[in-house]
């Protein structure tokens, strides 16, 4: 462990994350589109009615929360884990006595921050103009609390296995696109999950991807009972332990295929 | 006696690269059946190399050099052999190993490039545990050696390649390496850059006693820096010694370059036998002679021409690499 490097690390990274800040903000800004026009579908649709016991302001609730944790869990890293390895940058990376890993994280805890900035003054403008409903009890709040952590440890070490894979194919981050393109079908953005069609839902309870965005929505907006909760934890933190076996086994094995075939 | 810090014995590396047959047919084989062939990039190599010395690693493009500094800072596992640099397994890459050696390449940055080299530098600091107090020191000295002063508060992305090489020079040296492994360190830099940088790498030297090998395409990099060449060709080990002595075994002739006074310039000179000419323009002559007959030829012809200028010479170290570059031996 190189604790002292990888901080430093995380202010080198936000400081020169903030002299792009805007081409950030507009980057967060172009992903809170999709969920903002689901928005504002659902919440017409609904009208004075409810849809699938969700109200007008229940929706508006639903997905302003979803498009902060969205932009909390979302991994921009993943995109740039597989230049690294293509580029032949993962020796200077691998030259050092800390893992690159360190580097990673470094860029997500610095991007947070920055992507928060913009997102934060955002969402309560647009709270303020749309007026959710939400009743937060103390039980949901605090159980949102791990779920979002493991959420985004869940979609990051998800998106970081399958960009691991450029140790092997040139063009690996093909697969990133189709894990967004499963993020917003089956994990709450399109609709939420307790609206989608039967065999969607069943698939959208057992796969990984509901758990790297909708679950947590739903724990804070309160949808769930105290066994969907339970149950619910158990398949994230499940989801959790296969994405972690998975992203070690191929770092080690790409990392020795690297040293093999060289950079 | 000064401590072997780096020990290298039958080093190999094969690579395995996918090939195929050009032509839309061949592509669509490949996809289902793929075929490799092999190629040897390093073939049992094996030297040793002393704390201190400044170790030139020499061979045309493709020769090996790279592959081989890279199974050396542990980027790349051997396919065969043992190497043990300061006295540890390079390609285990443990931290400690690497917290003692650095390597600078010249085609890669590791510095950030939005933000001033001053931030890289404390990064890097961070990284290699240099206690604050030590890393001002070294940067200090660093900075002052390079002429760099006025470059620590700029952004990267505005810097000239040379300027970022004096940079990539501080973070590769920040924490002390014991060995530093330089790969094309002065590519792409102008003449007086190149010499610069020379200096510097020479008194960092001198002042650190830190081990060097360094690759490079420039002779003059080579022949000022480092007394003592490794030849690699087509991943072999040709040679292994003084660069001054490599000269001698591979090229045992001298150049006699001669002025003529103006009067017999039409005709054709007759030369002693053993004298083969090179070049021939306006009077000036050079020929070609074999070492040990370059005294009694050179009297021969003062006593029969009517020489106004002669000088014996080495012949040029890039005429030498060149010719083993082409013939592959030495």
């Amino acid at each position: 462990m190189n604790q002292r490097g990888g901080w430093a690390l995380i202010k080198s990274t936000w400081l020169s994350w903030m002299q792009h800040r805007s081409f950030f903000f507009l980057l967060a800004f172009m992903w809170m589109i999709p969920p903002l026009i689901y928005l504002f579908v659902w919440s017409t649709a609904a009208g004075g009615k409810t849809i699938g016991g969700f109200s007008r302001g229940e929706f508006v609730a639903y997905y302003l929360v979803l498009i902060l944790v969205n932009q909390l869990t979302y991994s921009q890293t993943n995109w740039t884990v597989g230049d690294v390895i293509r580029s032949g940058q993962m020796n200077t990376l691998l030259l050092r006595p800390m893992s690159p890993l360190y580097g990673t994280l470094a860029s997500e805890v610095a991007g947070k921050v920055v992507y928060m900035a913009f997102m934060i003054p955002v969402t309560a403008v647009l709270a303020l103009v749309l007026h959710p409903e939400m009743h937060v009890t103390l039980q949901n709040g605090l159980a949102f609390v791990p779920a979002l952590g493991l959420a985004w440890a869940l979609r990051f070490f998800w998106g970081y296995w399958l960009a691991l894979l450029a140790f092997w194919a040139t063009r690996a981050d093909a697969l990133l696109g189709l894990q967004d393109s499963l993020v917003f079908l089956l994990a709450g953005q399109v609709a939420p999950t307790a609206l989608l069609p039967g065999l969607m839902r069943q698939a959208a309870a057992v796969l990984p991807f509901r758990y790297m965005l909708g679950f947590p929505v739903e724990v804070l907006t309160g949808q769930l009972s105290t066994v969907e909760l339970w149950t619910g934890f158990t398949f994230q933190a499940g989801w959790l332990f296969v994405t972690l076996l998975l992203f070690v086994t191929m770092w080690r094995t790409g990392v020795k295929r690297y040293s093999a075939v060289g950079g | 006696m000064a401590e072997t810090q780096i020990v290298v014995h039958n080093l190999s590396k094969t690579y395995r690269v996918p090939g195929r047959e050009p032509g839309l047919a061949a592509s669509f084989r490949s996809l289902v059946r793929r075929t490799y062939r092999d190629v040897e990039a390093v073939r049992d190599v094996s030297f040793t190399v002393e704390a201190g010395e400044m170790v030139g690693f020499i061979g045309p493009n493709g020769a090996g050099k790279t592959t081989t500094l890279k199974m050396l800072s542990g980027l790349l596992h051997p396919t065969a052999g043992q190497a043990r640099v300061l006295g540890g397994v390079p390609w285990e890459r443990k931290p400690d190993y690497l917290q003692r050696i650095s390597m600078v390449l010249g085609n890669k940055s590791q510095m950030l490039w939005d933000i001033p080299p001053l931030d890289t530098f404390h990064v890097l600091g961070e990284i290699y545990h240099v206690a604050p107090a030590e890393l001002k020191r070294t940067l200090d000295e660093l900075v002052e050696l390079l002429e760099m002063q006025e470059l620590l508060t700029k952004p990267v992305r505005n810097f000239s390649l040379g300027e970022r090489m004096k940079c990539e020079f501080v973070a590769g040296l920040l924490h002390h390496p014991r060995v530093l492994f330089l790969d094309e360190p002065t590519l792409g830099l102008d003449v007086s850059m190149q010499g610069r940088l020379r200096r510097f790498l020479a008194e960092y030297n001198r002042r650190s006693d830190v081990t060097m090998i360094l690759t490079s395409h420039y002779v003059a990099d080579v022949v000022t820096l480092c007394p003592r060449v490794i030849l690699i060709h087509r991943g072999r080990l040709l040679y292994d010694g003084e660069l001054s002595r490599l000269a001698e075994r591979l090229a045992p002739f001298k150049l006699i370059r001669l002025a003529l006074s103006n009067e017999r310039v039409e005709n054709e000179p007759e030369l002693p036998p053993g004298a083969d000419i090179v070049e021939q323009e306006n009077g000036r002559l050079t020929l070609r002679v074999a070492r040990s007959a370059a005294p009694s030829i050179t009297a021969h012809l003062l006593n029969t021409l009517p020489v106004a200028d002669l000088a014996v010479e080495d012949p040029p170290i890039e005429a030498v690499i060149d010719q083993i570059y082409q013939e592959g031996d030495v």
